[in-house]
């Protein structure tokens, strides 16, 4: 065999890798293709034995029967739940975040502590939260589970923006101090615009995390306040049609996610990493 | 000037009350919902409130004697580490292998890493849902697959034959958050020193080498917390095993968050639950202060 | 778009080959290639009379220091230096031995234990240089190792690395951007530009004999004084003549090829220390009286550097340290005219 020059040997190694990725990506995929399939087909196509790898053709029946039972407004409550919850949560906590960095409140142990708070198992302390929620009868309200998401989001927003906001050099607010903004002015201009991608990305996490949580919103809520989850595992029991619902809701749930991560992608690494590199 | 522990400098103006004012709110939250729920469980606990009576005298360690008896809870326990046992190595070793081989620069890479991240974004009830119909006996793809290759049909219950239940979980569980390991160890890799490697490179260093004495140290501190977290998410896994067995069959895959709702939501053992809580608080503030301290020797 | 064009070198064995240039210039680039941690799209790199084009750097026999020390954190000392000899196999006695030589030729022998963020930069760069003796390659490659250094250790180390190469005896190629350190480390110096080789050749050869009004002006400290002038040839007299006026003869070696460059624009190159103080008793041969008054005066201890206007531009002088003058006052210079160079302004090329 003639030996390979480097530049052969590397266009070759690039070719391998494009295979591998490409063969990798659409195994990973693979479910989720299917799932979308599952969305499209008809009752028979989906119990069709050997199962088909095509729908015959593309039709929306699935999402039409969600839309016409109404099962659709567990999307719109997700929404409304995780959409306020993430906001509350934002910015409370990157206030919080901001105290901590900027001027070391409360300390190491504060620090500590908060992040302890993301370690906690949500089943330890669902059962005792739905005490206290029947107790004050804020089961199945949107208050009650927007608060919730809100708690359990806080300390991982604290972490994360803390350690974005650390990374703003000192001297842009110092400057802006001593051109006569007060601290919130500063905060506003210097603060929120520089730490614009560690807010998105953020952002999104706190978002999803609130979307995706299945435990608090099965325990807490009953029927006013379905969620998307929740709806998604009403359809589980073993009955035919409910598999086209399945899918059909899944897909219609993961949408919203899906665009948000999309766009934010550019930010999406630093987010995953949850501040393990920095720090 | 002052700086805190990480090295940062602080803000020299330092308006008194305006940084607890800032604090405030957000901690105020969390202590409602974080803190006063486990004092309360700590007060049920050692009270004897059931589904039938609610008596709120204190009982002392009557609920927590009885965790030593309760045979199904240790069951529970072993279920989830051997979930996390499993699971873990492989979602960090699968994920070690896609970073490499997307840590040289390739045109296209973002869409990959796009499309990669898909399955951790999804709620965990869709990637069990999802999976589920993938292993479904009479039409997932999964048994058709299997069927090809072993050249006759082949009937598969994944969510029900015992020995193929924990394979199915760990199969949905690897891939959902393999992706999240990829992301993790992509940034770690990529922050690897380049001249100590090409150094190594010039020294004549094989593969292993550098990758034991230059690679695996310098991302350490990475794979610690990855392993931290995902552990600790593993310890707590709920939403797959409810979409694709609901802990069964039987109590099979039950794990400790599974037990706890049997114990609490449908038994409303409120007491006992309340004292299993505890211990699984206790637990994991014992697993994790040992691995944060080993962390920090590590550093 | 092309790092690198056109470029024709050869370093002879033994020889310390400098690569120097401005950044950008592709030095490093340039070095890179040779190491083979850059890929070459044209051209041939032969190293010991092989050429090396498709092998992995592993197998060019070389070794390299990097600018940033590229040490493995870690790994004790010992094991830094040793890291290549355990790559290849060796047996411990033989890595005990070239490690323990290494360190006491470099001085680092009471460190082999530590672990390289205990060290200051001086002793990380002489491990970083120990790891490349052990293996005793055939050629050495230096990438701006010093520029990470103060500037007393800069010093300091210079001397290490010229004393290193008398004692080795190997060829090496050595990076940077100062100019002092390619004057004093190399027995050939080659300047890059761009992607392309400026001029190459000996130190002194470079100084005195630029190719380019580039190479004069990038060897030299402080920079030449460039003047704007033009030809004036009447006959058999060679002179220019400055935009204010003054008439400078060139000496007849000058002037080879002035035929038919009457009123060509040129720029006179001449260095600051060929602008001395003129005396009252006649100049020697070549060297021309010029009156300037003195704009700018900076003592240094050792010189004083006069800058004055002639010719329309600030031109620096390197005078003694006593002569120190009132400013304002008007000097007698005395411009060598010897070791003067002249610039086609078009083609940037000494004539």
């Amino acid at each position: 065999m003639t030996a390979l020059t480097r530049r052969q040997r590397r266009a070759l190694t690039l070719a391998m890798r494009y295979l591998i990725a490409v063969a990798v990506t659409l195994l990973f995929l693979f479910p989720v293709y299917w799932l979308f399939m599952i969305s499209f087909k008809t009752p028979e196509e989906i119990f069709h034995v050997p199962p088909l790898w095509l729908p015959g053709q593309i039709q929306f029946n699935n999402y039409w029967v969600l839309f016409k039972d109404g099962d659709v407004v567990a999307i719109l409550n997700s929404l409304i739940v995780a959409g306020t919850s993430s906001v509350i949560a934002m910015v409370l906590g990157t206030f919080c975040a901001y105290s901590l960095a900027r001027f070391n409140t409360g300390g190491e142990n504060l620090a500590m502590w908060i992040i302890s708070q993301r370690m906690i198992p949500p089943m330890a302390v669902v059962f005792p939260i739905f005490l206290i929620y029947v107790h004050f009868g804020m089961v199945d309200t949107f208050s009650g589970l927007i608060l919730l998401y809100t708690a359990f989001n806080l300390p991982y927003v604290i972490w994360m923006m803390r350690g974005y906001i650390a990374d703003i050099p000192l001297e842009l607010e110092e400057s802006a101090l001593v051109d006569g903004c007060t601290r919130w002015q500063v905060i506003w201009k210097v603060v929120f615009p520089m730490a614009r991608s560690g807010l998105m990305a953020t952002a999104v996490f706190t978002f999803v995390f609130a979307w995706n949580d299945f435990l608090f919103a099965l325990i807490l809520t009953r029927t006013e306040v379905i969620t998307f989850p929740v709806q998604l595992t009403h359809y589980m029991g073993g009955q035919s049609n409910f598999w086209a619902k399945i899918a059909a809701m899944s897909v219609l749930g993961t949408l919203p996610i899906f665009v948000a991560v999309t766009i934010m992608q550019r930010y999406l690494v630093r987010g995953i990493s949850l501040g393990a590199v920095k720090g | 000037m002052s700086t805190d522990t990480y090295g940062h400098r602080l803000s020299v103006f330092s308006d008194r009350n305006f940084k607890y004012l800032m604090v405030a709110p957000g901690i105020l939250i969390l202590l409602l919902v974080g803190i006063f729920p486990l004092i309360y469980s700590l007060v049920v606990s050692f009270q004897n409130i059931t589904m039938t009576d609610v008596d709120t005298s204190f009982q002392g360690l009557l609920n927590y004697k009885q965790l030593f008896r309760d045979a199904r809870l240790w069951q529970a326990l072993g279920h989830t580490a051997l979930i996390t046992a499993i699971a873990l190595p492989l979602e960090l070793v699968l994920g070690f292998l896609l970073a490499q081989l997307f840590l040289e620069r390739m045109p296209g890479r973002q869409i990959f890493v796009a499309l990669l991240v898909l399955p951790t974004v999804l709620s965990p009830i869709v990637a069990g849902a999802t999976w589920r119909l993938m292993f479904d006996v009479r039409f997932g793809p999964i048994g058709q697959i299997v069927s090809y290759f072993a050249g006759e049909p082949v009937t598969l219950l994944w969510t029900v034959n015992p020995s193929l239940v924990y394979p199915a979980i760990i199969i949905c569980e690897v891939w959902q958050w393999t992706p999240f390991m990829f992301l993790l160890l992509l940034a770690a890799l990529s922050n690897v020193d380049q001249s100590q490697l090409e150094a190594a490179e010039l020294d004549g260093a094989s593969y292993w080498r550098v990758l034991r004495q230059i690679i695996m140290p310098a991302i350490k501190p990475v794979v610690a917390i990855a392993v931290l977290i995902r552990g600790l998410d593993l310890f707590r896994i709920f939403d797959i095993i409810w979409a694709l067995t609901e802990g069964g069959p039987g109590s099979m895959t039950e794990t400790i968050s599974l037990y706890t709702y049997v114990i609490g939501f449908t038994q409303f053992d409120t007491s006992y639950t309340a004292a299993v809580a505890f211990l699984v608080v206790a637990l994991l503030s014992v697993i994790v202060t040992l691995v944060l301290r080993r962390m920090e020797l590590v550093k | 778009m092309h790092a690198l064009k056109g470029i024709d070198l050869t370093i002879a064995d033994g020889e310390f080959a400098v690569f120097v240039g401005p950044s950008g210039c592709g030095k490093s680039t340039l070095l890179r290639t040779i190491a083979g941690l850059e890929d070459v799209d044209a051209g041939e790199i032969a190293i010991g009379g092989g050429v090396v084009n498709d092998m992995r750097p592993r197998d060019r026999n070389i070794a390299m220091v990097f600018q940033n020390y590229a040490l493995y954190p870690y790994l004790t000392v010992f094991e830094n230096i040793a890291f290549g000899l355990r790559a290849r196999k060796f047996a411990d006695s033989e890595i005990s031995k070239r490690v323990g030589d290494a360190a006491s030729m470099l001085g680092i022998t009471a460190l082999l234990d530590r672990f390289p963020r205990q060290l200051s930069g001086g002793q990380r760069q002489r491990v970083a240089i120990g790891r490349a003796i052990v293996r005793q390659a055939q050629l050495f490659l230096f990438d701006e190792p010093l520029s990470n250094l103060d500037a007393k250790l800069r010093d300091e180390m210079r001397s290490e690395i010229k004393r290193l190469h008398k004692n080795i005896a190997t060829t090496m190629i050595y990076v940077t951007h100062d100019q002092v350190e390619a004057m004093t480390l190399a027995d050939r110096i080659v300047l890059l530009r761009d992607g392309r080789i400026e001029q190459q050749g000996s130190p002194l050869d470079l100084f005195e004999r630029p190719a380019t009004g580039f190479v004069a002006g990038f060897l030299g400290s402080p920079t030449i004084n460039l003047i704007p002038a033009v030809m004036d040839v009447r006959g058999n007299s060679v002179a220019v003549r400055l935009t204010s006026g003054e008439m400078l003869e060139l000496p007849a070696d000058k002037v080879q090829s002035a035929a038919g460059s009457n009123g060509k624009k040129v720029i006179l190159g001449i260095r600051p220390q060929h602008l001395t103080r003129a005396g009252r008793a006649a100049l020697p041969k070549g060297q021309i009286r010029v009156k300037a008054v003195a704009d700018l005066i900076q003592p240094t201890g050792t010189r004083t550097y006069v800058t004055s206007r002639i010719g329309d531009v600030a031109v620096t002088a390197e005078l003694g340290a006593h002569d120190v003058h009132e400013q304002g006052a008007t000097l007698d210079y005395a411009v060598d005219m010897n070791r003067c160079v002249l610039i086609d302004p078009q083609t940037d090329k000494v004539l």
